[in-house]
């Protein structure tokens, strides 16, 4: 049985190799992707806009006014949604942290308890008595949307905080109050940088814990992983028409009058795509590697990763094939599944800025699980048993592949 | 010399839904006859080809090739056969020798003996020149060539053809067919589907005519045409004949409308010159009634229209 898959292998292979406009295209459309769509949408991603608003959870218990003031100010900002309460209970820093580790939000902004009283008590010397409030982001958010929405929050709180001071700087300037409430806006209109420095807040920006988290995610860190399992599932349009081949030139019905099992014909026939597949994940994440610098982080989660996804992209393609009839069905529904499977999956567009229902239509999709995978191990840094979740559902929606598709498939039709 | 049955088939039956596409065959064929199964398309022969191959799993029967099995031991009993199906069968970007090799390697054929196999019966198709040559850049009597030759790398014992010669040249088919003959003379037992009426004629031991999944008549060809086969006369006219005129004729011989219109008829009988004389003697104070007329001796073909009414290839 093992010489006959080989056999099987090797002719398919041969086939594949002397098709090789189709091969080079395998490899050519992911490559294509990552390195135009990379270059062109660095820094282009809507959200953060009005149609596209960030979700950011705000933990201040016992805050006071200051952190309240702070925060009406960012909900009036547009492309901001603050989210205080998680299931009717106010949150907590270690909740805000737990649902980033989850990617359920991106961001979680932590304001110290007593942070009025606090930022009251200090004075203008920056050294001494500061205040931290936190801002908790998922390291896999975009980094040039992230420095944005990180750039509003922090003008938004050094504003209020000086609001709150003023009083108190002018008392220590002028001895008195009188006649100058109106003029406060004014003052704040004029403060210049030095004095925001003397606000007394410290600013800081941290990962959640068990991230092990040395840089920030850049853009090429998110489409390398995202274009690679984009073009991943091309493979599914390549094997499903070979094996719609095999059916009309009779060549399965001729081997399978052969001494020779179904299940070796099928293992034979998909082992060089998966092959093909693994090499297209190295290719795609060398090119990341020696054309955008990107780190790869633990190697062996990777590759469990990629062989779950490899596995995944074949499972739909035997699929297609099993479906599809005729050459026009098998290429429309490999293109079809393969574009919105991309989209739906966060290929295209991150799944945080998604409404709620895409975010939980793209649980639905394999690439989804691929790319936090992905992520999980390039940008968070984390390892083999992190990301054993993700490669159980891979796994699991290549086994509901293959089950469905060897249910529905027909050698002779 | 062909007293061992090395293919039974008892029995055999295949139904679908709606229809019972092979009805209770039942059949065997001697160590190195040449067996013929004849039928018009739909008559079922794809179908009992699929199940005797091993591709269709019947809805009832028996099957043994050379003693073996084929539904209980389906890999012994395929090592047996060698398939030559009607599609080409072939992979049109790879060379005649890479399919070669291919194909073999599934029979479990490796090394040296695959080398001398391939040589051997790229030999007998007579491509042995060709064999670098990419597939699809083949002629179809040469890819039907190579399809045979693939059939043949593991020396079966029994070799199935199903339509072997459609789409191809008169002299392809010849050079095809005088293949298969010398094979069967050198031992290989054939089982082989047609719709042409000459080749089964010229080739079987034995044919088995099909229609509608059965076999309706089975033995020599010479027997088959002498027990049962009439000369067939063809009649066309430019209009529907009278009642009058068709009972004037059933004194020649057996008479069969073939359209509603009474435009065609055939007419059945054991003595076509003296028929024909006797019909235009009939139809000749008709003027312009007549448009063509065409006589077949007896053959095959009109054993299958004695039989069924029908032509073959209607």
């Amino acid at each position: 049985m093992i010489r006959q898959i080989i056999a099987i292998a090797i002719k398919e292979l041969k086939v594949l190799w002397l098709d090789r406009e189709a091969l080079a295209l395998l490899f050519a459309m992911p490559m294509f992707f990552i390195l135009v769509m990379t270059f062109a949408l660095e820094g282009v991603f809507q959200a953060g806009s009005k149609g596209h608003p960030i979700e950011i959870l705000v933990v201040h218990k016992n805050g006071g006014p200051v952190a309240d003031r702070a925060i009406a100010d960012l909900k009036k900002m547009e492309g901001l949604i603050l989210i205080e309460t998680y299931e009717g209970i106010p949150l907590t820093s270690d909740k805000a942290e737990q649902l980033i580790h989850k990617g359920v939000y991106p961001l979680a902004l932590v304001f110290p308890e007593g942070y009025t009283e606090r930022i009251l008590k200090t004075t203008n010397d920056p050294q001494k008595e500061k205040v931290a409030v936190h801002l908790i982001s998922d390291p896999a958010m975009n980094f040039q949307l992230l420095a944005t929405v990180k750039g509003a929050i922090q003008g938004a709180i050094e504003r209020q905080v000086l609001f709150a001071k003023i009083p108190q700087r002018l008392k220590e300037r002028l001895g008195t109050l009188g006649g100058m409430e109106g003029q406060l806006e004014n003052l704040m209109g004029d403060t210049n940088v030095s004095e925001r420095e003397k606000s007394g807040v410290v600013f800081i920006h941290t990962f959640p814990k068990g991230f092990n988290v040395g840089r920030r995610p850049t853009a090429t860190e998110q489409n390398v992983p995202a274009y690679t399992i984009f073009g991943v599932f091309f493979i599914v349009l390549t094997l499903a028409s070979s094996f719609l081949q095999e059916k009309k030139d009779g060549t399965f019905q001729r081997i399978l009058a052969a001494p020779l099992s179904k299940t070796a014909l099928l293992i034979g026939k998909l082992l060089p795509y998966y092959l093909v597949n693994l090499v297209q994940i190295g290719l795609m994440f060398s090119i990341g590697v020696f054309v955008f610098g990107i780190k790869l982080g633990n190697l062996p989660a990777l590759v469990i990763i990629s062989i779950a996804l490899a596995a995944a992209a074949n499972g739909l393609g035997l699929l297609v094939a099993a479906l599809g009839k005729t050459e026009a069905q098998v290429n429309g529904l490999s293109v079809l599944l393969a574009i919105t499977l991309s989209a739906l999956g966060g290929m295209m567009v991150p799944t945080f800025i998604m409404p709620d229902l895409m975010k939980t239509l793209s649980l639905f999709t394999p690439h989804a699980w691929a790319l936090a995978g992905y992520h999980d191990i390039i940008i968070r840094g984390l390892g083999t048993k992190d990301i054993l979740s993700e490669m159980f559902v891979l796994l699991g929606f290549a086994s509901i592949f293959f089950v469905v598709a060897l249910w529905r498939f027909r050698f002779d039709q | 010399m062909m007293n061992t049955s090395i293919f039974i088939v008892d029995d055999l039956w295949k139904s679908y839904a709606k229809t019972d596409a092979v009805q209770g065959l039942t059949f065997q064929i001697s160590r190195g006859e040449f067996f013929g199964l004849l039928g018009p398309n739909g008559a079922g022969k794809t179908t009992t080809i699929g199940i005797l191959s091993g591709l269709i799993e019947p809805t009832g029967g028996r099957v043994s090739i050379d003693g073996v099995d084929l539904f209980s031991r389906p890999m012994e009993a395929k090592a047996r056969l060698g398939l030559v199906p009607q599609n080409f069968a072939l992979y049109p970007t790879l060379s005649a020798h890479d399919n070669l090799v291919f194909f073999g390697r599934i029979y479990g054929l490796k090394g040296k003996h695959l080398g001398e196999r391939i040589a051997r019966v790229l030999d007998i198709v007579e491509l042995t020149d060709r064999a670098n040559q990419t597939v699809a850049t083949f002629s179809n009597g040469m890819k039907r060539r190579l399809n045979i030759a693939a059939g043949l790398l593991h020396e079966p014992k029994i070799l199935i053809l199903d339509e072997p010669t459609v789409g191809v040249d008169t002299q392809s088919r010849n050079a095809i067919l005088e293949s298969i003959h010398s094979l069967n003379k050198s031992g290989v037992t054939v089982l082989y589907t047609t719709h042409y009426i000459e080749e089964a004629q010229r080739l079987c031991d034995r044919v088995a005519i099909m229609d509608q999944g059965k076999i309706i008549a089975l033995d020599t060809p010479a027997r088959l045409i002498r027990d049962l086969g009439k000369g067939i006369i063809r009649i066309e006219f430019n209009a529907g004949v009278d009642d009058k005129l068709l009972d004037q004729m059933d004194h020649i011989g057996l008479v069969r409308v073939i359209d509603d219109q009474k435009m065609r008829i055939h007419i059945e009988t054991d003595r076509t010159d003296q028929s024909s004389r006797e019909l235009l003697d009939l139809i000749k104070t008709r003027d312009g009634l007549l448009k063509t007329l065409d006589i077949s001796e007896p053959n095959l073909e009109t054993v299958f229209i004695h039989l069924t009414g029908r032509n073959l290839r209607d």
